[in-house]
């Protein structure tokens, strides 16, 4: 078969509508690249946070301080038992020297403070993290507050409930704000494909004449957009890669966040750009030439 | 045919209507000629044969079809049926002369070696199988307007509507375009023409003519 009778598919004809237009699709693929961006670099934020606050209300919220007599094989061999409780994921023996230490690398810069103390101040202690979602205040407190080994059992329980409250309150916001970018995104994609259906009215209007259904006009302009929406989706997530990268400086947070845990690319996050992208790219499509099928070819 | 009951077409903003109670029947086979001067309806008339407008009251059928009643989705396939030819040529510039005639078979999903050869067959039939790589753009207005013709006969339609079909040609031109027209109708399609030029109705031969002046038959067919 001459090349001149393939079906003319509407994948063939939204890819020769690109290459015609290569002004146009090269300004709709450069302002969604930037509005996926920046919907990726929200992203990327809501997610990282997201990771962080998680751990650390899921993370050592237990701190259970042994009395001074307790012995470091005493006190690893209570870890081993309280590790076989429902409630605990983990449970583990630090030592007075290796509390010291760690203390020692959290000040950094100003360990230096420390060299003035004559002795460890620090107790040996057992660190248990609980199952994600467990409180434990009123069950697992009180049953280690009973064991004869145990001075004190520090647990940040209260102070985490209300990170989480305000966790749950900041999902809500960030659920609000993602699709109020969708929605810019959309809309975007809308307004490419109309200026798209202007600049080529004319064809429209002959294709309208001599029998064209409305599958056959519009088809190609909702392929046109989800092809221009999956490039700039590819583009945004580069884009993104190469910012995060750089401003991603080796710094510490308060609450031992690091900040190139916050300012990196969760892997998620081109993969859920492509869907928005292509989402945008049907929707705004399906609006952006529908609008003008009903207002300039149809009756 | 071609029925036309009592149709008046009003346009909004305007006092008078484009249409006034017009009614006439166009048998198959038959070579129409509606003639009356610039303003007179012939355009409206048209349109309201292949869909592109409504009639404000009456009815329009077109084959079984009663346009009218016709759903957005039939009135494509009833496109498909009547080839149309405009003053203005109404080409996609930018595709060349076989992909202009081709489009017609395209959108009713024709493909393969039947489309390359009935484009091929309506080029030469218009004599423009050498120019089937040209752009549009690149022609003059007479091989234009036989490419608008072939784009109108390849789908062999069963009605063909011609408005002013030759208005923006020079005679010689004029006249080729006519011949063509004939030839059509000889295989037997219905052709209606619509034209203000006294000069074209002096070549119909023995085809009816209709005058509209103002909206209004002025003579029963």
């Amino acid at each position: 078969m001459s090349r001149r009778g393939a079906r003319q598919g509407a994948l063939y004809r939204a890819v020769r509508q690109m290459r015609e237009n290569p002004w146009l699709t090269s300004v709709a693929v450069s302002t969604l690249t930037v509005a996926l961006a920046i919907v990726g670099a929200y992203l990327t934020l809501v997610l990282n946070l997201d990771t962080a606050g998680r751990r650390l209300t899921t993370g050592a919220a237990l701190m259970v301080v042994l009395h001074d007599d307790v012995s470091p094989s005493d006190g690893a061999s209570l870890a081993r038992e309280i590790i076989h409780w429902p409630q605990v994921v983990r449970a583990r023996f630090v030592s007075r020297g290796e509390a010291l230490a760690r203390f020692r690398r959290q000040l950094g810069p100003h360990a230096g403070l420390l060299d003035g103390l004559g002795a460890n101040p620090l107790p040996n202690a057992v660190e248990v993290e609980l199952t994600p979602g467990i409180d434990g205040t009123e069950t697992v407190v009180p049953r280690l507050a009973k064991l004869v080994q145990v001075a004190e059992v520090v647990t940040s329980r209260p102070w985490l409930n209300r990170l989480e409250q305000a966790m749950t309150v900041m999902g809500r916001l960030a659920l609000a704000v993602g699709g109020l970018l969708f929605l810019g995104v959309v809309l975007l994609s809308t307004n490419t494909v109309r200026l798209a259906v202007y600049l080529r009215r004319d064809e429209l209007e002959i294709m309208d004449l001599v029998g064209a259904s409305t599958d056959y006009v519009r088809v190609p302009f909702v392929l046109e957009a989800l092809l221009q929406a999956l490039l700039a989706a590819g583009l945004a997530s580069l884009l993104l890669w190469a910012l995060l990268g750089l401003l991603g400086a080796p710094a510490e947070l308060p609450l031992g966040v690091r900040l190139s845990e916050i300012l990196r690319l969760p892997p998620q996050v081109p993969v859920v750009l492509a869907g928005v992208g292509a989402l945008a790219g049907v929707l705004g499509g399906m609006l952006g030439v529908g609008r003008v099928l009903r207002n300039q070819v149809r009756r | 045919m071609v029925r036309l009951h009592q149709v008046t077409k009003h346009f909004p903003g305007r006092a008078r209507p484009a249409l006034k109670d017009v009614s006439f029947r166009v048998a198959p086979r038959e070579f129409l000629f509606l003639n009356g001067p610039s303003g007179a309806g012939k355009t409206t008339l048209l349109r309201l044969l292949y869909g592109a407008d409504f009639p404000t009251s009456g009815t329009v059928t077109v084959g079984k079809a009663d346009l009218g009643r016709l759903s957005g989705r039939k009135l494509p396939r009833l496109r498909r049926r009547v080839g149309v030819i405009f003053q203005d040529f109404r080409l996609v510039p930018r595709r060349d002369v076989f992909e202009n005639v081709a489009l017609a078979l395209r959108v009713a999903g024709g493909r393969g070696k039947s489309l390359v050869e009935r484009v091929e067959k309506t080029l030469a039939m218009v004599e423009l199988l050498d120019k089937a790589d040209a752009r549009a753009d690149t022609l003059s207005g007479g091989e234009q307007q036989r490419v608008a013709v072939a784009r109108a006969l390849v789908g062999r339609p069963a009605l063909l509507l011609a408005d002013e079909p030759t208005g923006n040609l020079d005679p010689d031109n004029g006249r080729r375009v006519m011949q063509l027209l004939a030839d059509f109708h000889a295989r037997g399609a219905t052709v209606m023409v619509a034209t203000h030029d006294p000069g074209l109705l002096a070549q119909a031969g023995g085809a009816r003519v209709l005058h509209l002046r103002d909206g209004r038959l002025e003579e029963s067919p």
